[in-house]
């Protein structure tokens, strides 16, 4: 079990213009009827649920296309990183390191939700594990924002694709409880 | 477009030219090592115009493969055929670094 002096507080990192983001009680997703609810049950589920998504956002012309590009790669991240990033032992290392197929475990849980409404697409993914800590989340983005040479084995690169490319963005973590990651996307953004 | 990651390989007027395809992503590391292998000469374009979506994995494998072919064997790279969204990952992750863009 993940302890609060080992791990840090709960935390949230939100990165974005707050315009559009209402709070509520449960995180920066709207509330809305018409949000899509997925649960994830084994890591064979993720391509079908990236085809879903972008077939929701259609192709209708460029601007479509680009969204859904980024949709598909926003997700395919955050189910990685809910699969394989995310599970780790009591001493911190990984799981499944070899990101071999996968079924979740008994206690395991992992919810995709997502909701377009022709113009703005939320995405958000919960998992189980509450592994993520403040200090990572920080220097992820900051070893990434590095101008050095790129490293190939840099940690923590997709989290960083993340916070470039989602329009608004935001990292809930309650540490050995559960990691909200989400943002959302615009159909025309500037990033 | 197939998911899997493929790589057929071309002889064209100057260099070598490795035509990707699918998704890139930690399934692709076999062929990316197949590259490696294969890659012979001075300089090497990589064709990335049937690629659908590479995922931070799969940067991770193109940097190291970069990575290798310039500083281990002193190759040329070059890339093309880039989506306005692997061109913005491609600049994100600093692989124009290693490899420069032609037309």
């Amino acid at each position: 079990m993940l302890t609060h002096e080992k791990h840090g507080p709960a935390t949230m990192v939100f990165a974005g213009t707050s315009d559009n983001a209402s709070p509520g009680l449960d995180g920066l997703f709207p509330d809305s009827l018409d949000t899509v609810e997925r649960l994830v049950t084994c890591s064979a589920d993720k391509s079908a649920l990236i085809e879903e998504l972008t077939v929701q956002i259609g192709m209708h012309d460029e601007a479509h296309a680009l969204l859904g590009q980024k949709a598909a790669l926003m997700l395919d991240e955050m189910l990685e990183n809910a699969l394989y990033a995310a599970p780790r032992s009591g001493d911190g290392s990984p799981l499944f390191p070899e990101r071999k197929p996968r079924i979740l475990q008994e206690g395991e849980s992992i919810l995709l939700r997502y909701r377009f409404d022709g113009t703005q697409l939320v995405l958000e993914v919960r998992d189980s594990w509450g592994t993520l800590t403040q200090s990572r989340v920080f220097s992820y983005l900051a070893v990434n924002t590095s101008e050095e040479e790129p490293d190939p084995e840099r940690a923590g690169r997709g989290l960083f694709f993340m916070w470039r490319l989602f329009d608004q963005f935001y990292v809930r973590i309650y540490p050995g409880r559960e990691t909200v990651v989400g943002g959302s996307l615009l159909l025309t953004s500037d990033r | 477009m197939a998911a899997e990651c493929t790589v057929t390989f071309v002889r064209e007027a100057q260099h070598e030219a490795a035509l990707l395809s699918g998704i890139i992503d930690i399934q692709a590391e076999s062929s990316f090592e197949a590259v490696m292998n294969r890659v012979s000469g001075s300089t090497v374009v990589f064709d990335f115009s049937n690629v659908s979506r590479i995922n931070s994995m799969g940067i991770a494998l193109i940097l190291r493969c970069f990575k290798r072919l310039s500083s281990e064997r002193k190759c040329v790279v070059q890339v093309r055929g880039l989506s306005q969204i692997n061109s913005m990952l491609f600049k994100m992750s600093g692989i124009f670094m290693l490899a420069q863009e032609v037309r």
